[in-house]
């Protein structure tokens, strides 16, 4: 038997059941295909905070912020619960040049409307009592712009209220080709290891891995595995009251800022930025890094030893604290940091939610709804041309 | 081993999973450890499936009639048993 539907959505993580949740709740017949189970990819390997406070001034911050609106309303809304939890975030700067910097990114933010503010040592060390006390201060952003929730319950929380709308998921499932018509090279149907399913729009939502999908129609998707390490501790008191960074997160993430830290030469090398987290069962969350490993995410060694050591110049008291467990992950890198979200001019009825680096989690409801949007040729909900896939070309 | 199981028995204790919440998992879709695992927190505790990743690998292969191998394992990580933070950074135990 044929199976036939309007959208077809590759990769059933972050992204992915966003896209085809909202697809389904706007009236397409929609399915959503894993070549794993769902929730397996990126998105079961990472920390799972949205902020605004960790984005360039402009769309990046624009996005996140509309995410972060959207997040919760949906989580009231929707019967699944996937752990939102409302945060706030600190930025610690562990210098005055650091916290120099910070001020200039906070005025730049605040120009923008952005409620966020600095404070300085004294405050600091009141809403953070274990933090070391000789660190310069921090960039403060309340709740209404830092939420933490669970990466893959938000992914079974998708499909599930998606089924509500019809959604059909179908996971283990390989795909073999992807058919387009001979003469306008519209997207025609895809062979998988379920027999040909027959639809006019595929969206391509397969992270890290967009690359291998895109390639089956001989698209090049310029999306890079970017790989981040965390550490997990047992069970303990609540370390920290927010979600922590080091001001320096913004080096490793961006190269167009530089200021150098004095740090070790492991993690200088280690590409550290040093985070943490607090999870509603009580683990911490210490992370982190960025490097480029292709799609290796086994733990290395010298990264379990780089996190742990700028760790403790943060927490001190992390040093009696035991460490369980440390997993990695990729991110779907693109050079300019921005995701893809878009149709693809060169083949009809093929579309692009890929590249959301370090903030998938984040940017995921908002992406469906662009994507539902963009779909149904609708106007999205603000001006989204910079995640064009036409800017590559 | 084909012992039924009541549905009331403690799998994973360090986080406290029931036989019952693992059927339902598996009845959500998972089809091996780590799909469990993801649904119900068994094996993430402090001793990080040692003592109850046999025991789902069983409820597994009754549930849906596959061969243990199929069930697969957890993901082996480092450290290989618990070591703080401290002991980490100097590279001590590595
Ligand atoms: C250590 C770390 C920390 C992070 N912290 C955060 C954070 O705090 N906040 C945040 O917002 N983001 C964070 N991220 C980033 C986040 O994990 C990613 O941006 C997000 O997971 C990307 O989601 P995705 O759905 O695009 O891709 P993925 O989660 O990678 O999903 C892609 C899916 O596509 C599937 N797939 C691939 N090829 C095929 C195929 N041919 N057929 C079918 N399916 C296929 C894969 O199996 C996979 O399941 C972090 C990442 C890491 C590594």
């Amino acid at each position: 038997m044929c199976k036939e539907y309007d959208v077809v959505v590759i990769g059933a993580v972050a992204i992915g059941t966003s896209v085809a949740y909202h697809l389904a709740k706007a009236g397409y017949s929609t399915a959503i295909l894993e070549r794993g189970d769902v929730a397996s990819g990126s998105s079961s390997h990472c920390d799972a905070v949205a902020l605004i406070c960790d984005k360039l001034p402009g769309i990046d911050t624009k996005m996140g912020q509309a995410s972060i609106d959207y997040f919760a309303e949906i989580a009231d809304e929707f019967e699944y619960d996937f752990e939102y939890v409302p945060k706030g975030c600190l930025y610690v700067c562990e210098t005055q040049t650091e916290f120099d910097a910070a001020s200039d990114y906070c005025a730049k933010q605040n120009a923008d409307g952005y409620a966020l503010r600095m404070v300085g040592r004294e405050e600091l060390c009141e809403m953070e009592p274990h933090i070391a006390k000789d660190l310069a201060g921090a960039l403060y952003t309340p709740e209404s712009g830092a939420i933490a929730v669970s990466p893959y319950k938000l992914c079974f929380a998708f499909i599930h209220e998606g089924r509500k709308y019809g959604l059909e998921c179908y996971t283990y499932c390989d795909i073999t080709k992807i058919n387009l018509d001979a003469k306008t090279n519209q997207v025609e149907s895809i062979e998988t290891n379920y027999g040909t399913i027959k639809t006019k729009r595929i969206v391509n939502c397969a992270g890290a891995w967009a690359p291998f999908v895109g390639k089956l129609t001989g698209l090049t998707i310029p999306i890079e595995p970017r790989k981040g390490t965390n550490l997990v501790s047992e069970q303990t008191e609540r370390l920290c009251n927010h979600k922590i960074l080091e001001y320096g997160y913004m080096l490793s993430k961006f190269d167009s800022i530089n200021f150098k830290r004095k740090v070790s030469p492991l993690v200088e090398e280690q590409n550290i930025a040093f985070n943490l987290e607090y999870t509603p069962s009580n683990n911490l969350l210490v992370g982190g890094n960025r490097l480029f490993r292709d799609y290796d995410i086994r733990s290395e060694i010298e990264t379990l030893k780089a996190i742990s050591e700028r760790a403790l110049r943060f927490f001190p008291e992390l040093a009696d604290i035991k460490c369980i467990r440390a997993y990695s992950g990729v991110r779907p890198f693109v050079i300019d940091h921005l995701p893809i979200v878009s149709d693809v001019d060169s083949i009809p009825g093929y579309y692009i939610a890929a590249g959301h680096e370090g903030d998938g989690i984040c940017f995921s409801p908002v992406t469906g709804r662009f994507m539902e949007q963009i779909i149904s040729g609708k106007p999205t909900d603000f001006d989204i041309s910079k995640l064009d896939f036409a800017r590559f070309s | 081993m084909s012992t039924e199981l009541s549905d009331d028995m403690i799998v994973c204790r360090c986080e406290e999973v029931t036989v019952r919440e693992i059927k339902e998992a598996i009845h959500e879709g998972a089809r091996d450890i780590v799909g469990v695992k993801r649904r119900t927190r068994a094996g993430m505790g402090l001793c990080q499936g040692r003592t109850c990743e046999k025991l789902v690998q069983q409820i597994l292969v009754q549930e849906l009639g596959i061969h243990p191998k199929e069930a697969g394992t957890s993901s082996a990580r480092p450290p290989v048993r618990p070591v703080t933070f401290g002991e980490l950074a100097k590279g001590e135990v590595l």
